[in-house]
Order: structure tokens, then C-alpha cells, then sequence
């Protein structure tokens, strides 16, 4: 038996420890320090501040995950480096924004619909943490025309305006009497508590260096630092650490840039560092207590991995469409198809989300939409693209299925930590929810003018699960507040602990629930 | 003075920063390769396969410095490398190795094809080896799946070539930068 408890009050001790600064590290770690508690982010990527978020897509790589290689297998994978961040922030630097809510009818899916997992909480218990972030944060949107919209209080912010190639492409919905409606975005329509107005120059992606859009740098980060919170870039958190009894966790271990170990002890200790990464440390902090891993003796930790699955549709329009104006997260979103998610073969909720915008390179740029276009036929067809492109993004729901999962592999990173490695499959449910968008989306697009529209990969948008909550101690690894069922002091926050993915943009949602988390452990 | 010729380079083109003997220089790519300045990681055979096949995808890749972009790239820190590559299930660790393999085997094909280098190829043989490439058609291929080696190929000159704001404005958008990027990679 291990037991690394060490003297309280030592130099590095702190209330709090939240391993990573993403969205739900930094809403826990704003709330621990407002309450007066010492409170610590470890990091594992560098610093980062607003005057380094260069208008680049080339540039904003920098952004995406650069730690220990994630190994990805099966028939959707999880496209972990595109879809995690690096650097204080997290994913939630790079993010686009797009906020709307969980649906009512996402919370209760085995009961209602057969499939997935049960939430051991209801939309009804979440509301009050969407509506305070909401006017914390600051939100544009028009929730009158969402029709679609569950209970909230209105945005703060009027939406953003439509440009036109969300114009052109929203005709199309209209003609096939589907309703479409502003997005809401964490990005500001007009300035708000002291963050300025979004440009609509569509580098949100690069990172938002004006404060717009709402990313951690500017809000819950930038909070809990003047808070006096304290933040450890390259820290790379190596295990979690617990008492001989097991029930409580009582620090971390961490690297820092040049290899050099450090202990830390902790009151309470939060997992923050996104879906694939916490799985994988509580994995590799087993110990005599815990031989298949920390917080997993039920075997569940890392399973019910799950993404988004989702499809862009592309068209050419004969009106200019500005494709390059306005938030990259889009323009319009459309919620038609969420509320019925039994759907003959096919299951699941899914949104429309419109008119993206568009810059010439990188994997979502205009060129790689046709990659059977090159030579002199490619020059044409950019020339044209630059002024006629429409673009929009199937966002399907991802069943939660045990066998799609977070591993540890054998090779090791440069700290001696293992490497995770992940497969996820999506079955004919899903598939098939797919194909029925696929086609939904070309009709809108022929309906709206395009000439040919066509449709990119299926890939995943988003990572969800390895850490489930759950009512139940044998089904799921924390309970509805994020604390895991086996350590009284151990808590996982951000899309990891979602039983579900339903099919929205899932920042709002972390958001939400961290700070819920926030207050049970903060008492 | 200075000032001028950081201007100069940014609007004619795109610019290098390259570190000769412990100095950072400021090159446009034609620059670069007039000054005969060594590559770091790839061989000259690499090189000339690599702008001659990336030409032949996207025209205008040589002259915006896609070979000096990768190799710039491949001889960075993994966590500062800016190749999509990244996005794309190899790990910055194999990125040499991949544009390896890619090359010698796209020099192979070539030369078992029309017995002679990618840069003597003339438009019609690269379109019919493109081609193959595309449709992973291409006999005896030795290195990464064609197709794939032929998208990252493509996109990465998509990179120089339309990414940057000199590459926005030749098909004519608005950059609209917050922040210039300090370099164009």
C-alpha cells in the first residue's frame, strides 16, 4: 500500500489543485479562489496571452494539442489533436463559440428513447447554471427565434447579423419550410462588461486576441487569476495521489518543463485536463488500492468514449456570399431535427450549423473541401470559391457504447506516464442518422441555388465520455456533481463526465456543470 | 532602413527567417534559394521532388517556398511544428519520416514510369502520375498510402500558396488580420 500523504501546510499545499485551464478548469478554479481558497491550475502546455493569438490559420496549429500522442482506431475517430487545445485555455482558446443547449429530452434517453444512458440530473437542475453564465459570460442569440429552445432566460446580447452567404443558404431551409435562427454565441454582438464587439473577420478559430469571444483568457481564467488563484504552465500532472484508506485523494505529482518532479498536496483535487487525458490519469495513478486504475474498480473508467459525428456540406452559389465574413462557428443554426430522436433505422438528435466562415487553406479551409481539384484547374476554381462558397456542419448525437474506449498502450511519454490510445466505432444507428442528414443537407443546399453540392468526410467533432456520471456507483465512474463514487475529494470536470452526447456544442454545457461542481465542493 | 526591407519582403511575397551562423536573416524563398542556403532536413533529391510534385498540385507552390516551409517545419521542436500533418493521425515524431517515404517513393514511381526525375517530367506524364497517386493506383508504390501522401502534399502548398496574406490577396480576400502573424510560418 502506498500511502503518499504528506505534513499539511507545507510550502506546496493548496485547498484546490485543478489539473488544466481549459473551460472547466478555470470556471472551478474562478469560483474556489472568489471563495477564498487556495486554488492551483497545473497546466501541462505553455502560457499563453491574448497578443499571441496571430490571425493565422497556419499560426493557430500552435493552438491544437501538442502533448503525448493520442493512437485512434475505428470507423470514426476521435480526432483528438484537432479537437483538444494546448496552452493555458485549453481547447476552450481555440473553440468557436457555438453555445446552445442540452435539449430536455437529451437528459433522459434510456427511459424515453431505449438507447444510451440516463443523466443522473434533469435539464430543470442545469437551467439555473446556464442562465448564470450566460449573463456572466455574455451571450448573443435570439432566443424567441430558436423555437426550439428549452427553458432560459433571454440572451444579454442581440445576435449577431447575418452576412450573406448565411442569407443565401438559410433561403434554402426556408424553401423546404425548415426554420433556422441566429446562433447563440459566447461572442460579443456589442461590447459587454468591458470585452470588445466582435469584428466578424472570421479568425475566431486563431484565437480571439480582442476579447469577443468569450475563451478563458478573458473570462473564467483571467477571474480566477485575479482571484489569486495560481496557474503552473508546463505541468504536466503524472499521477494522482491518495491515502491509505482510498477514499481520499491527497495530492498530485507533476513534471515541470525540464523533467523535475514535484509533489502536491491538495484538499480536493479536480481532473480538468479534457475527456481522453483525465481517463488516462486516473488509469496510470493505480495503485494497491486501486490495481486497475484510481476511481475504477467498476472497469468503467475510459469507456463510452464518444464524438459528434459530422459531415460538412459544400456548394457554389451564383450570388457573392462573402464566405470569409462573419464568426467561424457560423452564421444560423437549425434545431428542427432535435426533438424526435427516434428516427426509423437511424437514432439520435442532430443541428444544422450554418454558414461557417471560410478561409482558403488548412483542413476546413476552401481548397481542401475538393482535393480532386489541383493543377491549373485549382487556381478557377479558388478565384470562385472566394466569392460564391456556402458551407454548413451536420452535428450528430454519438451513442454511448462501452466498448469505444480510452487505454493505456505500452510506450510511454517522456515523463514514464503510458500512452493512451483510444477506438471508437459508431453502429448503423448512427451510421444511418448520417446518411439521412447527408441527403436533408445537398436538398437544402439545391433549394437555397447551389449548382452541385457536395459533402466532406465524416469525422469527429468534439470528444466526450471516458468518465461518465451516473446515479449509480456500478454503471458510472462520478456521481451528477463530477465526483468520482470511490474518493470523497476527487472530482472530474469538462465533456469526460457527459453520459450522453447529445448533439450540441458541448463548451456551454462544461461551462454549466463546472460551476455546478464548483458549489457542491466548495459546500 | 530596416524597417523598409522587412516591408519590402512582407508585400512582395512571403518571408523566411532563416538562422545562418547564429544570425536570423529575413528571406523571401527566391532569396533563400539564390543564396544557395543549405535545407536542414531534406536532401536536395528530396527538394527537387518535393517542388516539382508540389508544383504540378498547386501552381505557384515553389515560388512560395513549400519546400523551404516543410523543411523549416520537420527541423522544429515536434510541439512548434505548424505542418496540418498533425491533424492527420502521425505523430510529429514520424512527420520526417512520412515526407521520406512520400518522396523517395514518388521519386520511384517516376522514374520506374517515365525513367526520369519528378522536375523533367513534363505536365501531361505529372498529371497521369498525379492521377495515379489520387486513385492509389500508382504501381509499386513504397511509402505512406499515395492518396494520403497526395493530399498532404497538396494542402501543405495550399499553405504558402493561398494562406498567407499574400496568398488571400491573390484571389482576392480581405485578410483582416487582428494580429499580423510574425512571420508568414
Amino acid at each position: 500500500m502506498v500511502d503518499y500523504a504528506q505534513k499539511a501546510g507545507s510550502e506546496d499545499s493548496f485547498d484546490v489543485v485543478i489539473v488544466g485551464s481549459g473551460a472547466a478548469g478555470s470556471v472551478i478554479a474562478a469560483q474556489a479562489a472568489r471563495a477564498g481558497k487556495r486554488t492551483l491550475l497545473l497546466e501541462a502546455g505553455p502560457a499563453r496571452q491574448l497578443s499571441d493569438l496571430a490571425s493565422s490559420q497556419l499560426w493557430a496549429r500552435k493552438l491544437k494539442w501538442a502533448g503525448a500522442p493520442v493512437g485512434e482506431e475505428g470507423n470514426l475517430r476521435i480526432g483528438h489533436v484537432f479537437n483538444a487545445g494546448w496552452g493555458s485555455g485549453g481547447s476552450a482558446l481555440h473553440h468557436y463559440a457555438v453555445w446552445p443547449r442540452l435539449h430536455e429530452n437529451d437528459f433522459k434517453v434510456k427511459s424515453q428513447y431505449g438507447r444510451g444512458m440516463d443523466w443522473p440530473l434533469e435539464y430543470r437542475d442545469l437551467r439555473p447554471y446556464y442562465d448564470r453564465i450566460q449573463a456572466e459570460v455574455g451571450l448573443s442569440g435570439d432566443a424567441r427565434a430558436e423555437k426550439w429552445r428549452p427553458p432560459g432566460d433571454d440572451y444579454p446580447m442581440a445576435p449577431l447579423p447575418v452576412f450573406a452567404q448565411g442569407r443565401v443558404i438559410g433561403k434554402g431551409f426556408a424553401a423546404l419550410g425548415m426554420a433556422t435562427a441566429p446562433i447563440p454565441l459566447a461572442v460579443n454582438s456589442t461590447p459587454y462588461k468591458g470585452r470588445k464587439a466582435c469584428l466578424y473577420d472570421g479568425w475566431c478559430d486563431a484565437g480571439c486576441p480582442i476579447g469577443a469571444l468569450a475563451n478563458p483568457l478573458v473570462t473564467y481564467l483571467a477571474w480566477a487569476l485575479e482571484a489569486g488563484a495560481e496557474l503552473r504552465n508546463n505541468a504536466t500532472v503524472t499521477r494522482v495521489l491518495h491515502d491509505s484508506s482510498g477514499r481520499k485523494a491527497t495530492g498530485v505529482e507533476y513534471c515541470d518543463a525540464a523533467g523535475n518532479r514535484h509533489r502536491v498536496n491538495a484538499g480536493t483535487v479536480v481532473l480538468a485536463a479534457f475527456a481522453v487525458q483525465n481517463a488516462r490519469l486516473l488509469l496510470a495513478s493505480a495503485s494497491d488500492r486501486y490495481p486497475r486504475g484510481l476511481a475504477n474498480s467498476n472497469d468503467l473508467v475510459g469507456r463510452f468514449l464518444m464524438t459528434h459525428p459530422a459531415h460538412y456540406i459544400y456548394g457554389l452559389f451564383a450570388e457573392e456570399t462573402q464566405p470569409h465574413l462573419g464568426p467561424t462557428g457560423g452564421q444560423l443554426i437549425s434545431h428542427d431535427r432535435y426533438l424526435d430522436k427516434a428516427k426509423g433505422q437511424a437514432y439520435g438528435s442532430y443541428q444544422w450549423i450554418i454558414a461557417t466562415a471560410a478561409k482558403p487553406n488548412d483542413l476546413l479551409g476552401m481548397a481542401n473541401t475538393r482535393p480532386d481539384i489541383y493543377g491549373p484547374a485549382l487556381d478557377p476554381f479558388m478565384r470562385r470559391a472566394a466569392k460564391h462558397f456556402g458551407n454548413m456542419v451536420f452535428v450528430g448525437e454519438d451513442l454511448p457504447l462501452e466498448e469505444n474506449r480510452i487505454t493505456l498502450g505500452a510506450a510511454k511519454d517522456e515523463y514514464g506516464v503510458p500512452l493512451a490510445k483510444t477506438v471508437h466505432n459508431v453502429t448503423a444507428p448512427t451510421d444511418a442518422l448520417c446518411e439521412q442528414a447527408l441527403a436533408e443537407g445537398k436538398a437544402v443546399f439545391k433549394a437555397a441555388g447551389a449548382d452541385e453540392p457536395w459533402n466532406g468526410p465524416r469525422f469527429g467533432m468534439h470528444i466526450f465520455g471516458g468518465t461518465v456520471m451516473g446515479a449509480d456507483p456500478k454503471t458510472s465512474v462520478t456521481d451528477a456533481f463530477g465526483r468520482c463514487h470511490e474518493l470523497d475529494n476527487l472530482y472530474v470536470a469538462g465533456p469526460g463526465v457527459f453520459p450522453g452526447s447529445g448533439a450540441v456544442n458541448p463548451t456551454f454545457t462544461i461551462h454549466a456543470l463546472a460551476l455546478r461542481t464548483a458549489e457542491r465542493l466548495l459546500g | 532602413m530596416e524597417r523598409d526591407r522587412r516591408q519590402f519582403l512582407k508585400t512582395s511575397g512571403i518571408v523566411l527567417s532563416i538562422a545562418v551562423a547564429g544570425d536570423v536573416l529575413l528571406l523571401s524563398p527566391a532569396s533563400a534559394h539564390a543564396a544557395g542556403l543549405p535545407y536542414q532536413v531534406l536532401s536536395a533529391d528530396e527538394v527537387s521532388t518535393l517542388e516539382a510534385l508540389a508544383e504540378a498540385l498547386v501552381p505557384g507552390a515553389r515560388e512560395a517556398g513549400v519546400a523551404q516551409y516543410i523543411d523549416k517545419q520537420l527541423a522544429a521542436a515536434p510541439r512548434d511544428n505548424l505542418l496540418m500533418l498533425k491533424y492527420l493521425g502521425v505523430s510529429p515524431g514520424d512527420f520526417t519520416g512520412f515526407y521520406r517515404g512520400g518522396l523517395s517513393a514518388a521519386g520511384q514511381l517516376a522514374k520506374l514510369r517515365f525513367d526520369r526525375p519528378w522536375s523533367s517530367l513534363d505536365t501531361s506524364q505529372a498529371s497521369i502520375l498525379l492521377a495515379d497517386m489520387a486513385a492509389d493506383q500508382a504501381k509499386d508504390w513504397n511509402g505512406p498510402p499515395a492518396s494520403f501522401f497526395h493530399f498532404v502534399i497538396r494542402s501543405d502548398a495550399c499553405d504558402v500558396v493561398y494562406g498567407t496574406e499574400a496568398g488571400f490577396g491573390r484571389i482576392d480576400i480581405p485578410y483582416m488580420a487582428h494580429i499580423e502573424p510574425p512571420r508568414a510560418w
